[in-house]
């Protein structure tokens, strides 16, 4: 029924059901934001998370929007609750995205985090300061191509030992 | 009281005092914390061999870094062990603020505590059973009565070495330095 009303009303999208509550929808970058508001208004009301994942071979990152209803009771018909994963592809290099706070103001925290983690820039959020973070990073840590035993080795390695000093 | 120790308790009694009642504050960051119940509950009743949870760092002696120690938590165990008063004694758990242990390559951990807190003792294990937790007590006594846990001392005097370290790796510090650090009047 969902997926028949998603087919005939987005263009562009990809539907696998591969496990039994869980929807998985690929669409192109441009209509994240309707699919969102679709399913918000259709009882999907729930933001579990906003995910990332770096493809470095594709040089994509891919979105990750998983979805619910709060309670299976809000979507008529629904016998058991169904989880949506609404995936989409961004550019890799100098990433931009849109906020999605206006629909889901929990997403506030997840895109923070995406932002610390993987560099992605979304527009209109209202605060992308450092969340988890201490220190500043070249790459952000959460990306492919951040060598983590080479910084291990040139930021932690290059700590002097105190107590060497004291045996000398 | 064991009487064949009448004669250390007689000679410096204010030592024998520190070494029966080592009031801990726990660090609870990582996943030793998790061996702390069982130890200070019935089961192996840390009371017997003096150690008792405190509230603050204030009134605590022994300072127990239980698990891995990330940037942010560092943070927060530097302000804790420059707030405890002296004597101080710090023992740490597990293998992680030995060398990273299994965070060996992970971008947010420190690998070697020792580099910016002095450390009196470490339980090695991932994790150190119970037991372990009390063989690094009684091995403290005996460290202490040798005054050789002098972890308090090296900080003092070594201060402006530490001090350097914890502003390389955290950027400016908030707080202003606990003892006078050479070089800079």
């Amino acid at each position: 029924m969902l997926k028949q009303e998603l087919e005939t009303t987005f263009d562009n999208i990809t539907i696998r059901m591969e496990k039994k509550n869980q929807l998985e929808l690929s669409i192109t970058k441009d209509g994240i934001m309707s699919v969102l508001s679709f399913l918000k208004n259709k009882g999907y009301d729930h933001l579990h998370v906003i995910s990332c994942v770096d493809w470095i071979d594709d040089k994509q990152l891919e979105l990750v929007y998983i979805l619910s209803a709060y309670m299976k009771q809000d979507v008529p018909g629904e016998t058991e609750q169904l989880n949506i994963l609404l995936k989409t592809r961004i550019g890799r290099d100098d990433p931009k995205y849109i906020t999605s706070i206006a629909l889901f103001p929990a997403a506030e925290p997840y895109e923070r985090e995406i932002h610390e983690m993987f560099g992605v820039d979304f527009l209109g959020h209202p605060r992308l300061t450092p969340l988890l973070l201490e220190r500043d990073y070249d790459i952000p840590p959460f990306r492919k191509d951040f060598d983590t035993k080479q910084y291990v080795d040139d930021v932690f390695g290059s700590v002097p030992s105190v107590e060497g000093e004291d045996k000398n | 009281m064991d009487r064949n120790q009448l004669k250390k308790w007689f000679q410096n009694p204010v030592k024998m005092a520190h070494k029966y009642s080592l009031h801990v504050v726990y660090f609870c960051t990582g996943c030793g914390i998790i061996e702390i119940p069982p130890s200070i509950t019935a089961r192996w009743d840390a009371e017997r061999f003096g150690i008792i949870p405190v509230a603050t760092p204030r009134q605590a002696s022994l300072f127990i870094i239980a698990g891995y120690v990330s940037l942010k938590t560092l943070r927060s165990i530097i302000r804790t062990y420059e707030q405890m008063p002296e004597p101080k004694f710090t023992v740490s758990l597990g293998s992680c603020p030995i060398n990273g242990g299994m965070y060996y390559d992970s971008y947010n951990t420190i690998k070697h505590l020792e580099k910016y807190i002095p450390v009196d003792g470490m339980i090695a294990g991932c994790m150190p059973r119970p037991e372990a937790i009390f063989v690094g007590v009684t091995h403290l006594w005996t460290l202490i009565d040798k005054d050789m846990a002098d972890g308090y001392k090296r900080y003092r005097s070594n201060y402006s070495a530490y001090r350097a370290n914890q502003e390389k790796i955290l950027g400016k510090l908030e707080w202003p330095p606990l003892f006078p650090i050479h070089g800079e009047e």
